[in-house]
């Protein structure tokens, strides 16, 4: 299995678009600004609302009016993210799969996105009044925890 | 010394950069609060755009998010200028650096603008092209940020 998928990096790197985007002077901090950009609104919408749902910012309205105003905009920062991070793996695939950090940052996105698709059902129903159910906060807690746990086994990547 | 130097070898600086986790931790802190901050200034400039949720107003869609915009931006300063001390120097001497703060300061200037004018610029028949033109403005100015401190890594030794 880890030879298989080994071989299968070494393929991604060395096709023609991998080989440019890891050579070219602009295209490796374009690829890096489309996979910033894509994060930015996907993480940047999933803290918005659940921080909302724990009862801080916005008590103006219900938190599931809110949400239902910016999923539209979580799943396209998902898909931009997605986008460019596949872009960033493949320039230099074999030194990600072999990177401790990098297979933790892949695990916990795994086990996130899932929690988010999960939870999301849940949303517009925790979000109908503006007192929150208990258990929306822990569910947006533990959405929380894991988005770090995301972004600080990306910055540990490059120390490994 | 210069001021640089000084502030690169301060005490607080220096068991920042020295210990293992604060430095990681603070650069956490930085990426998250940059998403907030990008975000939520996207998310509204998407609506003034008219593309994201047009079943609210722009004003009850902005209002919700501007909080979040500048508690992003105060905690993406704080640790960004810890991330800045910690190699002075270094940074000092990167155009890609100075070039990504001077775009920060013209985007968060337009933050300010977008925030003042909301109001005004929500109509029932649609934003007016004054209040379209400043939020691509907007969204292309993050993006050069973004693109400038992705530059940074590969102009310099730091």
């Amino acid at each position: 299995m880890q030879d298989a998928l080994l071989s299968f990096c070494k393929w991604l790197e060395n096709t023609p678009w991998a080989l440019f985007i890891g050579r070219s002077l602009w295209a490796y901090p374009v690829v890096q600004a489309i996979h910033f950009s894509g994060l930015s609104l996907w993480v940047g919408t999933i803290v918005v609302i659940d921080f909302r749902f724990l009862g801080l910012g916005g008590r103006r309205q219900p938190a599931g009016r809110l949400a239902e105003q910016l999923v539209p905009w979580t799943w396209t920062g998902l898909g931009i993210a997605l986008l460019g991070g596949i872009l960033l793996f493949a320039a230099s695939a074999s030194a990600y799969f072999r990177n401790p950090a990098f297979r933790i940052k892949f695990l916990v996105l795994v086990v996130g996105i899932t929690y988010h698709i999960i939870i999301q059902r849940n949303l517009s129903k925790w979000g109908q009044s503006l007192a929150t159910p208990p258990v929306a906060k822990l569910a947006t807690v533990t959405e929380l925890a894991l988005w770090i746990c995301v972004i600080t086994a990306a910055v540990e990547i490059p120390n490994h | 010394m210069s001021f640089f130097q000084w502030l690169e070898h301060s005490s607080l600086i220096t068991s920042i950069s020295n210990s293992k986790w604060m430095y990681p931790a603070v650069e956490v802190a930085h990426f998250f609060s940059l998403f907030v901050l990008v975000g939520t200034i996207a998310v509204v400039d998407l609506r003034l755009l008219g593309l994201a949720g047009r079943r609210q107003t722009v004003t009850e869609l902005a209002e919700q998010l501007f909080p979040w915009t500048w508690a992003g931006l105060g905690l993406a300063v704080l640790s960004g200028f810890i991330m800045f001390a910690a190699s002075a120097t270094g940074f000092v001497a990167n155009t890609q650096f100075l070039i990504k703060m001077a775009i920060t300061v013209v985007a968060v200037v337009f933050a300010i603008l977008v925030q003042r004018r909301t109001r005004q610029w929500d109509q029932p028949s649609g934003t007016p092209i004054l209040a379209k033109l400043t939020a691509i403005v907007s969204l292309a100015l993050w993006i050069g940020v973004i693109l400038m401190a992705a530059e940074i890594a590969n102009y310099s030794e730091l």
